[in-house]
C-alpha cells in the first residue's frame, strides 16, 4: 500500500532551489547525502542545474514519480498542485498555512484532496517534515544537518502528529546511534492516517516496534480494530498527548465528569495491547526494549551489579509501587548462590541484588549471568556494566551481548556515566542489547517488557 | 427516561434492581405490596440529583409513613413518587456509561462515595467489552483490597463482572443511549444491585 511512499523509485522535489537557506535546497541536500538511489527531479521555472541534477522548468515536462515533495508556500502549492497529482503517486506539500490557520486554510485543503483522489494520489501532510526512511535514502525533513543528526537504519517504524517532535526526538537517540526503520511525519493529515500506517508497518518485516506520537485519533474505533491486530505480531507504543473535550448531554452525568481526562484513551489501548508513554524519552526507550528484548513472563527480576548503592536504589524502583513499577526481586535459588559463591565471585554478595563489589572483572560478570540461566526462580535480569573500575573493560559489552542473545533470560541493561559510557551505550545499541544510562530508565524499560508479557498470557488464554 | 424506566430496562438485561413500586395518587399505595423499611423518590426525567432538594426520604417503615411521604413528595414536585424497598451491602460502587468523541461508548468502573469524589479512583474501557476486560477494570482499581472483603465485608466478584458485561450488551442493543450513570451499585455477599440509575438516550 505504502511502498512506493517508503521505497520509491523517482522522486520530484518540486519549488527546488539554488539557495542554501531555502527548503528546496535543504531537500535536495538531504535526499544526496543519504545516498537515495533512484531518479531525482527538481523543479524550478528557471531551470538549470542543482547539486549536479538537471532542473525542469515545470511539473508537466516531469515524467510520472512514485513520490513528489512540494516546498513552496502554501499559495504556489495549491497552483501547482493538480499537476503534480497527475505526476505522482503520493505527494508530499511540506508548507504550513494550511487548516491549521482557519477557515480559508480548511477549503485549501479541500482543494488538494479533491484533486489528489480524482488523479489517485495520495497525500501525506500538509504542514509536515514529511518523512524519513534510513534503508532507502528518502528524506524530506527541512532540518539543517550542521546542527542535527538523523538516526541510521534500524527496526523502530516512527509514526507522529508533530514533525518537530519527532525530528527532536530522532536527533537525541541519535547520540546512542538508535536505529529507525521509517518516520512518518502525518502533518495536518488531509488524506494518509495513522491507522493506514499502522497497519502497513504492521505488516513489514523490517519494523519490530512501531511507535506513535499522536494528539487526536483520526478514527478510534478503527485504531482499536487494526491496533488489536497487529500488537499480537508486535509491540505498538503510543505517546497520545492532549485531553479531549467533552460535553453534550451527557455532561450532567458523574460519569462525563469523571472520563474528562483521556481516561477512555488509557482504558483502550489496554483493551487492544498497547503500550503507554508520557514524554519522548520513555516513548524510544520503551521501543529499544520491546525492540531488542524479550517478553518477560514473570515478576521476579535478578539484579547485578558492581556498586552496591545502584543495587539498592534498584531494589527499591523494582518493589515500590508508589515510586517503581511494583514488581520482585527475585529470591535466588540455593544452587546458584553455590555456584557463584563457589566457582565464581567469593568475595560478592550472593543474595539478589548480586552485589560483585569494585573488585569485579568481565570475567566475574560471565560466570554470573551463566549461573542466573538456570535459576528457575528469575524471570529477568538487569545487568549494570558499570565502567568505572579497573578490571572491567570494553570486553563486557561483548560479554552481555552474548548473553542477550543466547541466554534463556530476557535481560536488560543499565549503564551510569559519562563520554566513555556513552561510547558504550552505543555499542549496546549496534549490537541490539537494550541499554538505559539511569536506574529509573532501566526498570521502567523492566516494566514494559513485562507489560508485553502479560498481554501475551492474556491472548494466550483466549 | 425516569428512574423507574431506567430499572425496568436495566432488568431485561438481568441486572439486579431493589423492588419498587410506583405511586400516583396515594391510594395507590394500599395496593403497594413491598417489604419494609423503604425509600421514597421523587420520579421525573428532570430531576437529576434527587436528594439534594429533598427528593427522597429514608427508612419508611408503615403505611401511615409512606402515605406521609407520599404527600410530602408529590407536594413539593407534583410527580409520581418510587418507593423501593432499603437494602443492605458492604460497598458501594459506581458504573458508568459515556459516548467519547473519539472511541464511542466506554464503561466506566469505581468505587463509590469517596473513592470516587475525591481519589477519581475509576477505569474505563471501550464497549463492547468481554469478560476479560471486566476482570481488568477490577485489576486497574487502585483500592481492589476493598473489593477483595477488605475487613471481613466480603463481596461478590463474579457478580460485578456479569453486571459491567450485562451493561455493556444493554448499550450494544440500545445505540441511541448517551450516558449511563448507576451510582451506587450496592455490593453484598453474593449480588451487586443498582440503587440509583440514570439512562440518557439522545
Amino acid at each position: 500500500m505504502f511502498s512506493k511512499l517508503v521505497n520509491p523509485k523517482s522522486i520530484a522535489v518540486i519549488g527546488a532551489s539554488h539557495n542554501p537557506a531555502k527548503i528546496g535546497y535543504v531537500v535536495l541536500k538531504n535526499l544526496v547525502s543519504h545516498n537515495f538511489k533512484g531518479d531525482v527531479y527538481p523543479v524550478n521555472p528557471k531551470g538549470g542545474e542543482i547539486l549536479g541534477y538537471r532542473v525542469y522548468k515545470n511539473v508537466e515536462d516531469l515524467p510520472e514519480v512514485d513520490l513528489a515533495v512540494i516546498t513552496l508556500p502554501a499559495e504556489l502549492t495549491l497552483k501547482v498542485f493538480e499537476d503534480t497529482a497527475k505526476k505522482a503517486k503520493f505527494i508530499i506539500p511540506i508548507a504550513g498555512g494550511f487548516g491549521e490557520t482557519g477557515k480559508k486554510g480548511k477549503e485549501m485543503e479541500k482543494y488538494i484532496l479533491e484533486k489528489a483522489r480524482e488523479h489517485n494520489a495520495r497525500i501525506v501532510g500538509p504542514n509536515t517534515v514529511g518523512i524519513y526512511i534510513p534503508s532507502t535514502g528518502v528524506n524530506t525533513a527541512l532540518v539543517v544537518p550542521e546542527r542535527s543528526r538523523f538516526p541510521g537504519d534500524g527496526d523502530i517504524a516512527f509514526i507522529t502528529q508533530s514533525g518537530a517532535l519527532g525530528l527532536l526526538t530522532m536527533d537525541s537517540v541519535s547520540l546512542y546511534n538508535v536505529g529507525f526503520s521509517a518516520f512518518i511525519n502525518l502533518g495536518n493529515r488531509v488524506d494518509v492516517n495513522e491507522n493506514e500506517l499502522l497497519e502497513y508497518f504492521g505488516k513489514d518485516e523490517k519494523s519490530k516496534v512501531i511507535i506513535m506520537y499522536i494528539e487526536s485519533f483520526k478514527d478510534g474505533k478503527e485504531f482499536m480494530k487494526i491496533a488489536s491486530q497487529v500488537t499480537r505480531k508486535k509491540p505498538v507504543v503510543v505517546l497520545k498527548a492532549g485531553r479531549t473535550s467533552r460535553g453534550g448531554k451527557a455532561a450532567s452525568l458523574h460519569t462525563g465528569a469523571l472520563g474528562g481526562n483521556d481516561a477512555v484513551a488509557d482504558g483502550a489501548f489496554k483493551q487492544v495491547g498497547v503500550i503507554r508513554a508520557y514524554d519522548e524519552v520513555e516513548l524510544v526507550d520503551y521501543a529499544r526494549a520491546l525492540a531488542y528484548g524479550k517478553p518477560i513472563m514473570g515478576d521476579r527480576i535478578a539484579v547485578v551489579t558492581s556498586a552496591g548503592g545502584v543495587g539498592v536504589v534498584t531494589t527499591d524502583y523494582i518493589e515500590s509501587k508508589e515510586h517503581g513499577i511494583g514488581m520482585k526481586m527475585a529470591s535466588l535459588d540455593e544452587k546458584t548462590k553455590r555456584k557463584i559463591k563457589d566457582e565464581v565471585v567469593p568475595f560478592a554478595s550472593v543474595e539478589n541484588p548480586i552485589d560483585m563489589t569494585a573488585q569485579a572483572s568481565d570475567d566475574d560478570y560471565d560466570g554470573v549471568l551463566e549461573a542466573l540461566q538456570s535459576d528457575p526462580n528469575v524471570d529477568a535480569i538487569l545487568v549494570y556494566a558499570l565502567f568505572q573500575t579497573p578490571l572491567i573493560s570494553e570486553k563486557l559489552v561483548d560479554i552481555i551481548t552474548k548473553w542477550h542473545r543466547k541466554g534463556s533470560k530476557p535481560l536488560i541493561v543499565g549503564s551510569i556515566g559519562s563520554n566513555f559510557t556513552m561510547k558504550m551505550a552505543a555499542k549496546f545499541e549496534e549490537n541490539k542489547v537494550p541499554v538505559y544510562m539511569s536506574i529509573e530508565r532501566a526498570v521502567k524499560a523492566i516494566k514494559v517488557l513485562r507489560i508485553r508479557g502479560k498481554y501475551i498470557e492474556r491472548w494466550e488464554n483466549e | 427516561m425516569n428512574e423507574y424506566e431506567a430499572k425496568l430496562m436495566l432488568k431485561k438485561y438481568g441486572v439486579k434492581v431493589p423492588n419498587g413500586y410506583v405511586a400516583k395518587t396515594k391510594d395507590d399505595l394500599k395496593n403497594m405490596n413491598l417489604k419494609y423499611p423503604l425509600v421514597a423518590k421523587v420520579l421525573s426525567d428532570k430531576i437529576l440529583h434527587k436528594s439534594d432538594v429533598g427528593g427522597v426520604l429514608l427508612h419508611i417503615k408503615t403505611l401511615e409513613e409512606a402515605q406521609e411521604a407520599f404527600e410530602k413528595i408529590n407536594g413539593k414536585f407534583s410527580t409520581p413518587v418510587l418507593f423501593e424497598e432499603m437494602v443492605n451491602g458492604n460497598v458501594e460502587t459506581i458504573i458508568g456509561v459515556i459516548k467519547d468523541p473519539t472511541f464511542g461508548h466506554a464503561i466506566m468502573f469505581g468505587l463509590g462515595g469517596i473513592y470516587t469524589e475525591v481519589y477519581r479512583d475509576v477505569t474505563f474501557r471501550v464497549i463492547p467489552i468481554n469478560r476479560r476486560d471486566a476482570e481488568d477494570m477490577i485489576q486497574d482499581i487502585r483500592g481492589k483490597k476493598i473489593l477483595e472483603g477488605y475487613r471481613g465485608k466480603k463481596v461478590n466478584r463474579e457478580a460485578i463482572i456479569s453486571l459491567l458485561t450485562s451493561i455493556s450488551k444493554l448499550v450494544v442493543e440500545n445505540p441511541d443511549i448517551e450516558g449511563i450513570d448507576l451510582n451506587p451499585v450496592l455490593l453484598t455477599e453474593d449480588k451487586a444491585i443498582v440503587l440509583d440509575a440514570k439512562i440518557i438516550k439522545s
